[in-house]
């Protein structure tokens, strides 16, 4: 899995720590997701999404191989 | 952890603990411990000094918390079975206060062992009140054995200091805690096995 989170968290001026606080988890939750190494639920990628004014689809991306 | 309440009640039974394990001079454990304590603790630590807050339990923390809960039961059953070797080999006439301790921790370690195989395929089986009803009498389990070693150790230091038979401790350690122990174990026990045992997904 990749995700576009840090490109638009960069987009809206907000550091890992102010997103986490945002949607109510630990900055090392948001480290994890930027690196792709968690899989969140749908509730916090939605949360997550909405936050960055995006769209889930936008922010996730998985390999078919 | 969840609140600065958990974090309190953790830190005071760590300390307690600490000063047991002094008392009977296991300055390794002691050390083990404390860091251990460290370990698990420091981003609750780190978070109030900074913050003044507890960092949030997201899912991410919960899934890694189950996890190693899961290790843990592992663990707690692999040291019950090494601390119970000694005692299938040597064959001994009157049970003491360490072979009551172990035979606790064994049983422990076997109800947690079949909860961490079994856990899973018994959890969609029960419904909300069993559920609860089976962390109630694991909390009574876990919270009788932690009386048990209270109870043992205030029992011989009153005797210790003040040269007399305390009776109230003796009660609580011989009688009370074993019985509540034996509640906790036995009513999880059955609801899990029912939970096993159930057809119904």
């Amino acid at each position: 899995m990749k995700t576009r989170i840090k490109e638009f968290r960069a987009r809206h001026n907000l550091t890992q720590e102010k997103l986490a606080e945002i949607v109510g988890v630990r900055r090392e939750t948001i480290i994890f997701l930027e690196q792709g190494k968690y899989n969140p639920s749908l509730k916090l990628a939605y949360s997550v999404a909405k936050t960055l004014k995006t769209t889930v689809e936008e922010l996730f991306f998985f390999n078919d191989d | 952890m969840k609140t600065k309440r958990v974090l309190l009640a953790f830190s005071i039974i760590v300390v307690i603990l600490v000063i047991i394990l002094i008392s009977l001079r296991a300055y390794y454990v002691t050390v083990a411990l404390v860091v251990g304590a460290l370990i698990m603790s420091y981003r609750e630590i780190w978070s109030l000094i900074r913050k003044r807050k507890l960092p949030p339990i997201d899912e991410r923390v919960r899934e890694n918390t189950s996890k190693a809960i899961r290790n843990g039961f592992i663990f707690f059953a692999m040291a019950s079975a090494f601390l119970m070797l000694p005692f299938t080999v040597f064959l001994t006439e009157a049970p003491s206060t360490v072979h009551v301790l172990g035979g606790l921790f064994l049983s422990g370690g076997a109800v947690y062992l079949l909860s961490y195989i079994f856990y899973d395929r018994v959890e969609p089986r029960l419904n909300e009140r069993r559920l609860k009803m089976i962390k109630t009498f694991l909390l009574i389990a876990g919270i009788s054995l932690a009386a048990f070693i209270i109870s043992v150790f205030l029992h011989n230091a009153i005797s210790g200091l003040f040269g007399l038979e305390e009776p109230v401790f003796f009660f609580i350690a011989v009688f009370i805690t074993p019985l509540a122990f034996a509640v906790g174990l036995i009513g999880s026990l059955v609801i899990f096995v029912k939970g096993l045992l159930s057809k119904t997904v």
